[in-house]
C-alpha cells in the first residue's frame, strides 16, 4: 500500500527477518544431519518451514498490517496444511495396510 | 446524510470529485487483492503438488536418497532469500520516490532470481547426467525423478515467470507506466516464489539426503 | 487508492465487430458468451444422454447414422460396450464443467455481478476475456476427442486411476483421448481462475457508493463464494491432471501401481498409487458440486423474493449457511472414497462432516420454506423454476442421508441409487436455476420479455420428466442396479429392464420438451415483445439501469445504494417496493447499517 499509508516498518525490520530466515533455514540444514527417522525429520522441518513461512508472510508481504487479510490467510494456511496432512498420512494405508501407523 | 447532497435520484455523477466507489474490503485495492488471490490458488497448487510427493515418498519403502551435497542448494536457497530482500529495497526507495534505486534494485533481484534459476538448471543436467530422468532414476524407484523433475520444474516455471514479470514491470515502472503499487504487487509474487522454496528445500532436498 | 481500481475498468465502447462480439471486454458480452457456450453444451451432453439412454432401455437398439460420429464405436450403429462408456464419460465432463460450472456462475454471475454491485465493469476485463476465451478452447479440446482415432475417454468423468494413467493398453480412447480430457480440463482450470480473481475482486472493491457487502443481493453473494470455492478447487486438480498428462506423455507412474497386468501385457510402471488420484480429484470434485449448485441457490432467492414481494426471514442465515456450506464442501471429500479401503476411523471422520453438511443445506431450505409459507408468490415461469430447484434439491438432499453413512453407502456405493442422488441435488437443480435465471434475466440481457404461457409450458413437462427420469434411479440403486453397466444381462438385472424402458422414453420426452425452451429462447431474442427497465418490479441494482444496460452499466452517471437490496412492502412507503438506489427513507429495524 503506497506512500499514502505509513511505511511497513523500516529497512532495519527487513533485514533482522531476512537474518531470521536465514538461520532458520541454516537449522533445516542441520536438522538433515541428525540421525533421526524421516517422519521425525520431516515434523521437525515442516515446522521451521511454517515458522519462516509465517515471517516472510507478516513482514515480507506485509500481513502484520493488515488484520482483515491476516485473519483470512491465516485461516486459509492452517486448513490447508492440515489438508496436506491428511493426504500424506493416508498413504500409509498403502504401504503397511493400516492408516495413521508409523 | 452526507449522501444526499451529492446525488440526487440514488446516482453520482462519474465526474464529481468525490468519491463513486464504496472503499474496498480489507481496504486493499483490486490489482493487490488479485496477486493475493493467485497466490491463495498459488498455494493450493503447490499444495496438491507436495501431496502427491509425500504420498508417493511415504508409501513407497525404498525410496532413495540420491543428494550427498548440500552445498549447491545452500546456495540457491541463499541467493533467493537475498532476492527477497533487495525486492523489499527496491520497494522502499519507490515508496521514497527514489527512482533509479528503485530500479537497480529490481534488477538486481531479478539478476538474483536469473542466477537461482542458473544454479538450478545446473543441478538438473547434473542429475540427467547421472541418468536420472523423470521417468527413470537408477538409485531406486523412477518416481523419485517424476516427483523431483515436477516439482521443482513447477517452482523453476514460477521463477522464471518471476523474473520476466520484474524485468517487464520494473522497465515500465522507470518509463512511468507503472507505480511503486505496481512493484509492491510484483513483489508479493516474488515472496511468494521465496515462499515456495523454503517448503520444497526440506521436503525435496534436504529428505532425500545421504550423509 | 479505490478510485484508482475504479479507473482500471474504464475502456471505451468498442465499435468493431470483433472487438464487440467476439473478443470483447465488456463482461456483458463475456456472460453472454458463456451462456452461448453453456447452451451448445448442454445440447451435446443431452444428445449423449440420449443415445446412452436408447442403448440402455432398448438393447442393441440401432441408432441411424451413429456410424458417422464412430466407425469402430457404433459398427452397424449399435453401441459397443466402450462407446458406451465413452459417450457416458463424455456426457458427465461436459454437464459437469461446461455446463453446471459454466452456466449459473460463469454466464449469469459475469453479467449481473458488476451491475448488482453497481461496477462499470470487472477489474481485470482482459482477464474475464481469457476466462472466456480458454474455457472456450477447453470446450473445444474435449470435443475434438471424438474425432480422434479411437474416440473420446471411457474412464468416467472421475478418470479414476489406474484405468485412466495407463495408456491405450487399457482400451479405446485411454491414450489420445484421456490426454485431450486433460488438456481440456487444465484450460477449463486456468479459466476458471480468471473468472474467480475477477468475480471476488468485484465483490471486494467494485462496489457502488453506499454497498455495503451485506447490501448485496444473495445472487451477488452467492457467485462471490462460489467464487472463493473455484479459485482454491480447481487449482487442486490443475496439478491433479498434470500429473496425469505426466503419466501419459513423460512416462512417469504417479497414478500406476507397480506389476500391474492389463489385457495380459505388464506395464513398465512402477511405485504410483491409485489412492492418490482420488485424494486429489475428490478434493476437488467435491467442492466442485458445491460450485454448481450455490449459484442456482442464490439466483433461486433472488427470484423468489422478487416474486413473493417480501424478503427472506434472514438475509444474514441464508448467507452464512451458503458460506458454511462452502467451507465444509472441502471436509467431506472422502465421502467419496468409503469404498477405498479407507479405514473405519476415516470413514467415520469424513461421515461425520458429512452429515453436519445437511445442517446448512437444510437451513437454507427451511428459509426458503418458511418465507414462501403465507406469501402471495406471483406464479410466472421464473417463479415456477424456483419452486421446482427447491422441489429438486430436497428430494436429491434427502438421499444423500442415506450416502452420508458408510455403513450403507457402501451397499449404495456405485449403483444407479448415487446416479440419482447427484442428478436430482446437483444437475437438475442446477439447470432449474439456470432456467429460472433465464427467464427472470432475459428481458434483462436481451431487451426483450420470453413467452410466459410456453416458459410455465416448459416448467410443468420438465417438472413432471425429470421426476420420471430420476426418481426410479433410486430403485434401481436398491434393486443392486451397478451404474456404468452398458447392458442388463444378469438374472437379478433382467426384471428391471422395464424401468429403463420407463426411464428411457421418459428421458426422451423431457428431452424433447427442451426444444420448447430453445424455441422460446431464440423467438424472443428476434421477436419477442420489448422488455420495460424493471419488468419485475425489482429492487437491485440491474433494474435501476437501462434495458439492456449500456456498455458501462449506469450511463454517466453511477448508481448510488442507500438500502438493503429487498425492500419489499415496507410500511409506509409510497409503493411496495423500494430500490436500492431510492432515497426514499425507510423506518426497519431490520435494515442492515
Amino acid at each position: 500500500m503506497s506512500a499514502s499509508n505509513t511505511p511497513n516498518g523500516g529497512a532495519g525490520r527487513d533485514v533482522a527477518v531476512y537474518v531470521c530466515l536465514l538461520i532458520l533455514a541454516a537449522i533445516q540444514f542441520v536438522i538433515s544431519y541428525q540421525n533421526i527417522s524421516a517422519s521425525s525429520m520431516f515434523a521437525r522441518m515442516f515446522i521451521v518451514a511454517i515458522i519462516e513461512g509465517a515471517l516472510a508472510l507478516l513482514f515480507f508481504m506485509h500481513l502484520w498490517e493488515n488484520r482483515g487479510l491476516r485473519w483470512f490467510v491465516l485461516i486459509f494456511s492452517i486448513a490447508t496444511t492440515l489438508g496436506m496432512q491428511y493426504g500424506w498420512t493416508d498413504s500409509y494405508r498403502q504401504l503397511l495396510g493400516v492408516p495413521w501407523a508409523h | 446524510m452526507s449522501q444526499a447532497d451529492l446525488s440526487i435520484h440514488g446516482q453520482v455523477s462519474r465526474t464529481a470529485a468525490t468519491e463513486v466507489m464504496a472503499a474496498p474490503a480489507f481496504s486493499i485495492p483490486a490489482k493487490k487483492m488479485a496477486m493475493w488471490l493467485f497466490i491463495i490458488a498459488d498455494t493450493a497448487t503447490f499444495a496438491g503438488c507436495l501431496v502427491a510427493y509425500g504420498f508417493i515418498r511415504n508409501g513407497t519403502p525404498d525410496w532413495p536418497r540420491p543428494f550427498h551435497s548440500i552445498t549447491n542448494v545452500a546456495i540457491m536457497t541463499f541467493v533467493l532469500l537475498t532476492s527477497s530482500l533487495t525486492m523489499l529495497m527496491g520497494i522502499r526507495s519507490a515508496q521514497k520516490g527514489e527512482k533509479s534505486g528503485a530500479f537497480r534494485c529490481v534488477m538486481f533481484t531479478a539478476l538474483l532470481g536469473a542466477v537461482f534459476a542458473l544454479l538450478h538448471i545446473r543441478e538438473w543436467l547434473e542429475l540427467i547426467d547421472k541418468g536420472v530422468t523423470i521417468f527413470h532414476n537408477p538409485f531406486g524407484t523412477p518416481l523419485f525423478g517424476a516427483a523431483f523433475f515436477s516439482v521443482t520444474g513447477l517452482h523453476l516455471l514460477h521463477v522464471t515467470g518471476g523474473v520476466i514479470a520484474l524485468v517487464a514491470v520494473g522497465i515500465r515502472y522507470m518509463g512511468g507506466r507503472y507505480t511503486a503499487d505496481d512493484l509492491e504487487v510484483t513483489g508479493l509474487y516474488w515472496h511468494f516464489v521465496d515462499l515456495v522454496w523454503m517448503f520444497v528445500v526440506p521436503l525435496i532436498y534436504l529428505l532425500n539426503m545421504s550423509h | 487508492m479505490h478510485d484508482m481500481s475504479a479507473h482500471a475498468v474504464h475502456h471505451g465502447a468498442p465499435t468493431s465487430f470483433i472487438r464487440k462480439h467476439i473478443f470483447s471486454l465488456d463482461h456483458k458480452v463475456i456472460g453472454k458468451q458463456y451462456y452461448a457456450l453453456a447452451l451448445v453444451a448442454v445440447i451435446v451432453g443431452m444428445v449423449l444422454s440420449w443415445l446412452m439412454r436408447l442403448h440402455l432401455g432398448f438393447a442393441n437398439f440401432a441408432i441411424p447414422g451413429l456410424h458417422l460420429l464412430s466407425k469402430n464405436g457404433a459398427p452397424g450403429d449399435i453401441m459397443t460396450p466402450e462407446y458406451y462408456l465413452q459417450l457416458m464419460t463424455m456426457h458427465g465432463t461436459i454437464m459437469v464443467f461446461f455446463v453446471l460450472t459454466t452456466a449459473p456462475f460463469a454466464a449469469f454471475g459475469n453479467f449481473f455481478l458488476p451491475i448488482q454491485t453497481g461496477a462499470e465493469d470487472m477489474p481485470f476485463p482482459h482477464f474475464n476475456m481469457m476466462s472466456f476465451w480458454v474455457t472456450f478452447t477447453g470446450f473445444v479440446i474435449l470435443m475434438a476427442s471424438f474425432f480422434v482415432s479411437d474416440g473420446p475417454t471411457l474412464g468416467g468423468w472421475t478418470q479414476y486411476a489406474p484405468l485412466s494413467a495407463v495408456g491405450a493398453v487399457s482400451g479405446p480412447g485411454q491414450g489420445t483421448g484421456v490426454v485431450l480430457w486433460a488438456f481440456s480440463i487444465a484450460f477449463f482450470c486456468v479459466g476458471q481462475l480468471f473468472g474467480s480473481l475477477n468475480f471476488i475482486t468485484t465483490t471486494l472493491d467494485m462496489r457502488c457508493k453506499g454497498m455495503s457487502l451485506m447490501r448485496l443481493p444473495l445472487s451477488a453473494w452467492a457467485w462471490f463464494i462460489t467464487s472463493i470455492m473455484g479459485l482454491t478447487a480447481f487449482a487442486v486438480l490443475m496439478p491433479a491432471v498434470i500429473l496425469l498428462i505426466l503419466d501419459h506423455i513423460a512416462g512417469t507412474s504417479f497414478f500406476v501401481a507397480s506389476n500391474l497386468v492389463i489385457n495380459d501385457s505388464l506395464l513398465p510402471h512402477s511405485g504410483g498409487s491409485t489412492l492418490l488420484w482420488q485424494h486429489l480429484f475428490w478434493f476437488f470434485g467435491h467442492p466442485e458440486v458445491y460450485i454448481a449448485i450455490i449459484p442456482g441457490m442464490g439466483i433461486v432467492s433472488h427470484i423468489l423474493i422478487t416474486n413473493m414481494r417480501r424478503p427472506m426471514l434472514s438475509h444474514r442465515v441464508l448467507i452464512y449457511s451458503m458460506g458454511a456450506l462452502a467451507v465444509l464442501s472441502y471436509m467431506v471429500y472422502g465421502h467419496h472414497m468409503f469404498v477405498s479401503g479407507m479405514n473405519p476411523i476415516s470413514s467415520l471422520a469424513f461421515s461425520f462432516p458429512t452429515l453436519i453438511i445437511t445442517i446448512p443445506s437444510t437451513i437454507v431450505v427451511l428459509i426458503w420454506l418458511g418465507s414462501l409459507y403465507g406469501s402471495k408468490l406471483r406464479i410466472n415461469s421464473a417463479s415456477l423454476f424456483a419452486l421446482g430447484f427447491i422441489s429438486m434439491f430436497i428430494s436429491g438432499g434427502i438421499s444423500g442421508f442415506f450416502l452420508a453413512q458408510p455403513s450403507i453407502d457402501i451397499l449404495l456405493h456405485a449403483t444407479y441409487f448415487v446416479v440419482g442422488h447427484f442428478h436430482l441435488v446437483m444437475a437438475v437443480a442446477a439447470i432449474f436455476g439456470i432456467f429460472g435465471g433465464t427467464y427472470f434475466w432475459f428481458p434483462k440481457m436481451t431487451g426483450r420479455m420470453m413467452n410466459e404461457s410456453l416458459g410455465q409450458l416448459h416448467f410443468w413437462l420438465t417438472f413432471v420428466g425429470a421426476y420420471c427420469i430420476f426418481m426410479p434411479f433410486h430403485y434401481l440403486g436398491i434393486a443392486g442396479n451397478v451404474r456404468r453397466y452398458q447392458a442388463f444381462v444378469d438374472d437379478y438385472l433382467i426384471p428391471l429392464i422395464p424401468v429403463h424402458k420407463f426411464i428411457t422414453v421418459a428421458a426422451l420426452a423431457t428431452g424433447a420438451v427442451q426444444l420448447i425452451f430453445i424455441y422460446n429462447l431464440i423467438y424472443s431474442r428476434f421477436w419477442g415483445a420489448p422488455a420495460p427497465d424493471n419488468p419485475w418490479q425489482g429492487t437491485s441494482l440491474e433494474w435501476s439501469t437501462a434495458t439492456p444496460p449500456p456498455h458501462n452499466n449506469f450511463g454517466d452517471k453511477m448508481p448510488v445504494v442507500y438500502h438493503d437490496p429487498y425492500q419489499y412492502s415496507v410500511e409506509g412507503a409510497s409503493s411496495d417496493f423500494i430500490m436500492q438506489t431510492s432515497p426514499e427513507p425507510v423506518h426497519s429495524a431490520d435494515e442492515e447499517k
